[in-house]
């Protein structure tokens, strides 16, 4: 690491205590100054001092980041909880941000396991099933033995699923979550150049097929790389691009980018919603020789063949339309084959199908709610977060991070009888895009559209304090302070 | 290493306290009609008296979901799609959109959405949702989630 950047560093950091009206050293001190973990672990900022005396029988359906964190919140906040989490996968509480990293060989696969039974918090009823069936109407869920659950609250937290049966020729019917059984899906995705960090394993894989294409590259040959991005919400909508611009960094390590071409083939017209960060990325690219293609979406591969076939689409000017007073617009469509030698996909995302078809799902799948009370369109005493919430932008950790809190003082609120529910909302995400090894661009957004860096800093600038937040910090204040429903 | 340790516990304590700064919300926007006068002078043409759809224009319906579900959809339309690159399944409404809102026809979505459901809000026919919960009835009565106090207001 070098000097100048230390200093910008520290520099940054003591001007934003400044402006806080306190000095880094007490800042420090507030947190202890034991190593990252402990002192997140006991950055209890947001703990309420108060515990509610309310009652009622709060019932979440996963236990993944989003719920466990808002089952810990639960618990430090009521004096009597009654909390029980339906979750059945034993790793629901692993990292997944960090399977990005993973991917691209900077961390080991077990980097990023975390055992749910050590994040159940005490008290909690811990019920390692699937809930299948829903009755909002009646209050209950059932769960895939049958064990019918009465509830007051239900909070939804499922995440969601990952729907590669979507894209043809890979042979795969069955939808997988991050980090269950993924059987159905290995067989085929971490095989042949086809990669995938949206599951796990798939991470592992991907490091061994990139580190394949890297010395294809290097050994003289000219190779192909393909990054696709789906034509569904995702989630992390920036770990499409991250693992591309890793790859990059992987081949020039190896003196190799002149031998690779690198293509990233979005179904969207655009880098990002916000135009400063699309700007950014746009230039980045350029810088790299990163191309892109609008407007493709995967919808086949040739596993054997090593081709990827898209559907590429786009407007045309149609016929005058008298009800617009306009022009209106016709959709065009082809299929555009492309072969590959490295091919990321990026599969299709939806939430799970007992859930998306139930009573409180809904036509689009996802679990539709009041974006900033979280709370269920139709079911009062039913809210939704993470990445199964209907919330326009969403599906980060750092989003269910801020939508957590909102949840609890909302529900417990309304365990307190008062009418108004207090806590919003405000579509905060962040999306830390990695562009190097060493960089990142630290891009905080919300439903303005609008950049809204938490620090005083040119939020499109690629940074190396920011790889040291991504590399070191997060997962901490992830597993520590998240985690435990503190920050 | 001490010093980077330094920086490493100072930036996440920077994040941890201050991070995930609520930002502004967005300045107040005024629009020049209501919810009811947009949807009468244009999105009525395509969508219906109703709210039921129009085969011939392929617009679909309205009334078939409840506002905090229609207005997800209004902004979605309004931002061309809400994911990173994902796009949108509304190329052609989003087209459309931008030259309404050039004609004087912005709406706020929320204002909308309740409008809509409020007007023309049907539950779907029971072959539709399989189950038949007689309870359903009264729900367009009590499911408005905020009042209408923001109707005409902000975002
Ligand atoms: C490769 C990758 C990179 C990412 N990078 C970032 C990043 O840089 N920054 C960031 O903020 N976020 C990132 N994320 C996103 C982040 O991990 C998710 O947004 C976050 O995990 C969402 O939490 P959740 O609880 O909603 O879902 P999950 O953590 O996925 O948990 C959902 C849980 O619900 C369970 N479940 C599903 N169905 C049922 C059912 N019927 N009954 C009971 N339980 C059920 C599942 O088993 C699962 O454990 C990334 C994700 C991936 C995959
Ligand atoms: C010229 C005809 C036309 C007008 C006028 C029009 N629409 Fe549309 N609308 C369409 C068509 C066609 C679609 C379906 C294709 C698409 O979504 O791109 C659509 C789709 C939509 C959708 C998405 C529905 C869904 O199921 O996801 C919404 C919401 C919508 N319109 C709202 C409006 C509103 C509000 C107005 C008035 C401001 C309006 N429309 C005016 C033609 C029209």
């Amino acid at each position: 690491m070098n000097k100048k950047q230390m200093k910008e560093g520290i520099e940054l950091i003591d001007a934003h205590f400044k402006g806080e009206g306190i000095s880094r050293r007490d800042a420090m001190k507030l947190f202890g100054t034991s190593g990252a973990a402990a002192l997140l672990a006991t950055g209890a900022t947001t703990t309420p001092v108060q515990a509610s005396e309310a009652k009622g029988k709060i019932v979440i359906v996963g236990g993944g980041l989003a719920g466990m964190s808002t089952a810990a919140r639960f618990t430090n906040s009521l004096d009597n909880p009654d909390i029980t989490v339906i979750e059945p996968a034993d790793m629901a509480t692993s990292y997944q941000p960090g399977q990005t990293l993973v991917g691209a060989g900077i961390w080991e696969g077990s980097a990023v396991d975390y055992k749910t039974a050590d994040f159940v918090p005490s008290g909690v009823t811990l019920i390692k099933e699937k809930a299948v069936e829903f009755d909002p109407d009646k209050n209950t869920v059932t769960t895939a033995s049958g064990k019918k659950i009465g509830y007051d609250y239900l909070v939804v937290a499922a995440g969601l699923k990952l729907d590669f049966g979507k894209i043809e020729g890979l042979g795969i019917t069955e939808t997988i979550t991050t980090r269950g059984d993924d059987k159905a899906v290995r067989k085929v995705v971490g095989k042949n150049g086809i990669s995938s960090i949206y599951f796990a394993n798939g991470a592992i894989d991907t490091w061994a097929n990139m580190q394949q294409f890297v010395d294809k590259a290097k050994s003289g040959k000219k190779v192909k790389g393909i990054f696709t991005h789906p034509n569904t919400p995702i989630k992390c909508g920036g770990a499409p691009k991250k693992i591309m611009y890793l790859t990059d960094a992987r081949l020039r390590e190896a003196g190799a980018r002149d031998n690779a071409e690198l293509m990233f083939y979005p179904n969207g017209s655009k880098m990002f919603g916000v135009s400063e960060y699309h700007n950014a990325i746009q230039r980045q690219f350029e810088a790299r020789d990163m191309k892109w293609n609008y407007r493709h979406n995967l919808v086949a591969v040739d596993t054997e063949k090593k081709v990827a076939t898209f559907n590429k689409h786009w407007k045309q000017k149609g016929a005058w339309d008298e009800d617009l007073e306009e022009y209106g617009i016709e959709m065009k469509n082809e299929k555009v084959e492309v072969p590959f030698d490295f091919l990321h996909i990026t599969p299709p995302m939806k939430a799970a199908e007992e859930i998306g078809s139930s009573p409180i799902g809904s036509s689009k799948g996802w679990v539709p709610v009041n974006k900033e009370t979280l709370q269920h369109v139709k079911y009062k005493n039913v809210f939704a977060l993470g990445d199964i919430a209907a919330v326009p932008m969403g599906k980060t950790g750092g989003s269910a991070r801020k939508q957590y809190k909102v949840v609890v003082d909302n529900v417990i609120a309304m365990m307190e009888g008062k009418s108004e529910l207090p806590s919003k909302y405000a579509g905060y995400t962040v999306c830390p895009l990695i562009t190097s090894i060493g960089t990142v661009m630290l891009a905080e957004f919300n439903w303005t559209k609008k950049p809204t860096p938490s620090f005083p800093l040119d939020p499109t600038q690629e940074r190396w304090i920011w790889w040291l937040l991504k590399v070191y910090a997060l997962k901490p204040m992830t597993q520590y302070g998240m985690l435990s429903g503190r920050a | 290493m001490k010093k980077l340790n330094l920086i490493l516990l100072s930036v996440g304590a920077v994040f941890a306290l201050t991070g995930c700064n609520d930002g502004p919300t967005g300045e107040k926007i005024t629009y020049a009609k209501s919810a009811q006068e947009v949807y009468d002078q244009s999105c009525k043409k395509c969508h219906g008296a109703n709210g039921e759809g129009n085969t011939e224009k392929k617009a679909p319906a309205l009334n078939d979901r409840q506002a905090g579900e229609l207005e997800l959809d209004l902004y979605d339309v309004k931002n061309g799609g809400t994911n990173q690159s994902s796009g949108t399944d509304h190329d052609i409404m989003e087209h459309n959109m931008k030259k309404l809102i050039d004609k004087g026809y912005d709406y706020d979505p929320k204002a909308m959405a309740l409008y809509i459901e409020k007007s023309f809000f049907k539950m779907p026919s029971p072959e539709d949702t399989e189950e038949e919960t007689p309870a359903t009835e009264e729900a367009p009565a009590t499911t408005e989630t905020p009042t209408t106090e923001e109707a005409n207001a902000t975002r």
